[in-house]
């Protein structure tokens, strides 16, 4: 097929133990990744309203043209299928980076699509065109951790005395480097909703619950290696994009301040731990594949190697406290643990917040109401969290029902009313954990994910509280003025008019027009872009830039520059959203047969009775248009206003061109994005929204 | 789940390459600077050691500094093949993500010692008489994949193509169909000009050797503010 395709889809029937192909050329037209992975699941998925455990729920597991080759930071998988976390299961979402997506696609597969449920314990080895399913208990990988289970196949797979192993039948298929391997840890064997699949150290696709999904599967691991060509359409025009990105663009790490701390594309090679990096080690830069940075460290006691982000965080205060006000190795240890184990760490984290409340209260603890057997007098030590740890993952005791998302515990418990109420169960939507970014502060994060499936767990916007609101708490002078900062974004906002009023964070701002057109515009830039495309969410959209004369960023000609010299297609950035929107209308029409509707698009109760309190590391700081000014403001102490969200929520069902009543697609917009046979499907079920 | 431990970096540093075996094929002799300048292929010394003139080129890369991006195996087989694969990739970015830094990132580019040309049967893989450069006239090649076993690298810096039914190895970019610029000793090298890290260099000097062959620190000052101690180890 050619063309940063490798052109063909793997199918495996786990009940039958068959394995099929699908050529990619039926879906080119989705691009890949997301697009792909929803089209399949609409074709494929007969009885869409069916839960994430059943056998016939279908998982799709797809990559972008773009990976392997030379598109920075573009090599990454996306993992859709009906998941088992959200309340309820709805269609949703997950992604990782690291070296599967290229694996997979030099062994000639552009994706995997699992269907039906193994009768043992089973793994998948690919190697090339070869497909084997094998017994993961004769192989001894039924009960191993996340890093024992990736061991284990590597020591099954053994080299050549010159370091290449031959991988295929034909001479010449050789490899040198080890497979990669997506597996469960024991949380996923358990069947948790709150399990992951990881691939090497530190990559995660944990929210959905797929962990759990593939236990049901009796899913145990995917390894794949590969030695074939990826034909890219303009080789030398790739080149010399990656040579000017590196140049123009990207950070220097060797010149002192070129970098720029919460730049993205040109953002210095950082690890994005959230404790400060330990001294008395080694560490080096850890990079996905074809990054154009790096985000994660490996260390020279091996410790929490590759783990980034919210693994690094949820232990991190209770390990100081305990530790009177040190951190010790004990926070690269949960992380790594959470790894071992496979288990979604913002369940476990936003849990253990709520837990530790409730043993405060005298709610949680042997024979409690909350009857749980923790030993809360070590709190913020390794035996602590360990045990609580393995308590989820194993489903032993108290475990056996905080496996099942903290969501239901509460509601096991009788506590989901009152605690989501108060929020101290900081759960905002569709029984999901809260990111961080709070929709009473920064909108359309909230809007987005309570008009799709889940938290949307998309960073473009994110700088423009991080980047004024760390100046505020260090009294340092902002690098850009409020209105220069949301003109940039603006600006590159193709193909809406580039109007600063989508970026104003002020009260009125939440619920405005610019704020609905914002989220439009973030759930179709991602759905291609981000999903499809795979470009990463740490370094795109890449906005301003503090190498670039006028200080704006590699979007909108980033995206389109890669994409084209590798497949061809003479795509534009717009033409790329058009394809975001069009797949964005797929997902909601899937929604809609599972049972979504206007009326329950909304927030958990805290969010319209608590005036919010500010983020965790300091007040929250946005771009605000107040009194005829842009400046930096306060966004703290407001509630959602139930009223003024009903508003919004038709405001965006116009703007897509979705039934205002119900929230449902209509023929005409189905139509126009040419998913006609979606609308006969959803007229045929009687969820077809009125014109 | 097997105990989450401190992993012991000399226990799973050990490379298994020989001081003997990388410096044989450079002569063993103190005579480099003077072969350096040759461009005769093969000189046999008094001592019936056969030496080759010193590459006039050389590939570093900082092992520390490496992420592992491997964007360098795709720029190396995109500009000779015109298509991304690992496995054609002159360099080989070998790395496991559970054992300690820095022993989890091996790089595996090639020294420029003479290993290869010695093995090889037919001459086809020589000595560049311009360049010093050692170099596959994949014509000549039978195929034996001699030169493949004789590499001292723990994975093989010669590697067999299928493509090319011939063997190939890194020529310092010195025939580059798909690169715009021209490549070699006096050009680009897509994999120097591709990494983020800046962990590769180019030099014409010959590199300081250890047993572990070159261990170039590609480091500045700047590298620590990133929140990196890449010399705990010395
Ligand atoms: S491009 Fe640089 S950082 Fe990336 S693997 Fe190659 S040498 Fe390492
Ligand atoms: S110098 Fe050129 S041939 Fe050698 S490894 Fe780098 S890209 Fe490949």
């Amino acid at each position: 097929m050619g063309n940063g395709y490798a052109g063909k889809i793997l199918r495996v029937d786990l009940t039958a133990g068959t394995v099929s192909e699908i050529e990619t050329e039926q879906y080119r037209e989705w691009g890949g990744g997301h697009g792909m992975g929803s089209a399949i699941f609409w074709d494929l998925c007969a009885d869409k309203t069916i839960s994430g455990f059943d056998p016939a729920n279908v998982i799709t597991i797809m990559s972008s043209p773009l990976a392997g080759t030379l598109a920075p930071s573009a090599s990454r998988l996306e993992i859709q299928g009906i998941g088992v976390q959200s309340t309820p299961e709805w269609f949703t979402r997950s992604n990782m980076g690291g070296r599967f997506a290229t694996m997979m696609k030099f062994a000639g597969w552009d994706g995997i699509v699992l269907e039906g449920a193994a009768s043992k314990p089973t793994w998948i080895e690919i190697e090339n065109d070869r497909v084997v399913l094998r017994d993961a208990e004769t192989d001894g990988l039924w009960g191993l951790d996340t890093y024992d289970t990736q061991e284990r196949i590597w020591n099954l797979q053994v080299a050549n005395s010159d370091g290449w192993r031959e991988i295929g039948t034909k001479s010449g298929e050789r490899a040198a480097l080890q497979s990669a391997v997506i597996t469960i840890g024991p949380s996923g064997e358990k069947k948790s909703r709150v399990g992951a699949l990881i691939h090497d150290a530190g990559n995660a696709a944990a929210q959905g619950g797929f962990g759990g999904v593939w236990g049901a599967k009796n899913l145990k691991a995917i390894s794949v290696i590969g030695s074939k060509d990826i034909d890219v359409a303009d080789a030398a025009a790739l080149l010399n994009a990656r040579f000017s990105a590196r140049e123009d663009l990207g950070v220097n790490v060797d010149e002192p301040k070129d970098g720029f701390g919460w730049a993205r594309f040109s953002g210095n090679p950082s690890p994005a731990v959230m404790y400060p990096m330990p001294t008395d080690v080694g560490s080096r830069p850890q990079a996905c594949q074809s990054c154009i940075s790096s985000c994660r460290a490996r260390f020279s006691d091996g410790l929490g190697n590759e783990s980034s982000c919210e693994e690094t965080y949820f232990y991190f205060f209770a390990d100081m406290m305990y530790n009177q006000g040190q951190t010790t190795p004990t926070v690269r240890y949960s992380a790594e643990m959470v790894q071992r184990l496979g288990i979604n760490v913002y369940e476990i984290d936003h849990g253990l917040n709520w837990l530790y409340h409730l043993y405060q209260e005298g709610i949680a603890g042997v024979g409690k109401q909350v009857d749980i057997d923790l030993p809360w007098d070590t709190y913020g030590s390794r035996e602590f969290i360990e045990t609580y740890q393995r308590m989820v993952a194993d489903r032993e005791g108290a475990g056996d029902i905080l496996a099942e998302g903290m969501w239901r515990a509460a509601e096991h418990w009788g506590r989901l009313e009152e605690d989501t109420a108060s929020g101290v169960l900081h759960y905002s939507y569709w029984g999901l954990p809260e990111h961080g970014y709070d929709p009473r502060a920064e909108a359309y994060w909230g809007w987005g994910s309570i008009l799709g499936d889940r938290d949307i767990n998309e960073h473009d916007f994110n700088n423009l509280f991080w980047k004024p609101s760390i100046a505020k708490w260090y009294g340092i002078p902002s690098w850009m003025e409020a209105e220069e900062f949301v003109t940039k974004f603006a600006e590159r906002m193709l193909p809406f008019d580039p109007d600063p009023m989508m970026l104003d964070f002020s009260e009125d701002g939440m619920y405005s027009e610019g704020q609905v057109k914002l989220t439009a515009w973030h759930r179709h830039y991602t759905r291609f872009w981000k999903e499809s495309a795979l470009y990463c969410d740490y370094r795109f959209a890449d906005f301003y830039s503090p190498k670039t004369e006028d200080r704006g960023g590699f979007t909108p000609e980033g995206e389109p520059l890669f994409w084209n010299a590798v497949t061809g297609d003479g795509m534009s950035f717009t033409d790329g959203m058009e394809l975001g929107r069009r797949i964005w209308n797929l997902d909601n029409a899937i929604w809609t047969i599972q049972g979504r509707h206007r009326d329950m698009v909304k927030y958990s109760e805290y969010l319209y009775e608590v005036p919010y309190g500010g983020h965790l590391y300091g007040p929250y700081w946005m771009p605000t248009f107040e009194d005829g000014t842009w400046d930096y403001r306060l966004v703290t102490g407001r509630v959602i206003d139930r009223e003024r969200m009903e508003d919004v929520k038709t405001m965006f069902y116009e703007l897509e061109g979705w039934d205002v009543s119900t929230g449902w697609p209509t023929r005409e917009t189905l139509e126009g994005v040419d998913l006609g046979h979606v609308a006969d499907t959803l007229e045929a079920a009687g969820k077809l929204g009125g014109e | 789940m097997s105990d989450i431990k401190d992993v012991n970096p000399a226990e799973d540093g050990a490379r298994g390459l020989s001081r003997r075996q990388f410096m044989g094929g450079i002569g063993a002799l103190g005579a480099l600077g003077v072969i350096g300048g040759a461009v005769a292929q093969v000189f046999l010394l008094p001592d019936e050691v056969i030496a080759y003139p010193v590459s006039g080129g050389f590939l570093l890369v900082d092992q520390k500094k490496c992420s592992g991006c491997s964007t360098c195996m795709a720029a190396c087989a995109i500009a000779h093949h015109g298509a991304a694969n690992h496995s054609l990739s002159r360099i080989q970015i070998t790395q496991n993500p559970f054992k300690a830094f820095p022993y989890d990132i091996d790089p595996v580019q090639c020294w420029q010692c003479d290993e290869c040309v010695q093995a090889c049967p037919t001459g086809a893989m020589h000595v560049d008489p311009e360049t010093g450069v050692r170099t596959v006239d994949q014509l000549r090649c039978i195929g034996c994949l001699r030169c493949v076993a004789a590499c001292p690298r723990a994975v093989s810096a010669v590697q067999w193509s299928e493509e090319g039914h011939a063997s190939q190895k890194c020529d310092l970019c010195l025939d580059t169909p798909y690169m715009d610029d021209e490549g070699g000793i006096d050009g680009r090298r897509a994999c120097e000009s591709v990494c983020p890290m800046r962990a590769i260099k180019f030099t014409t000097d010959l590199p300081e050797q250890t047993e572990d062959g070159y261990s170039p620190n590609l480091r500045t000052e700047n590298w620590a503010s990133f929140g990196y101690v890449a010399d705990i180890e010395g």
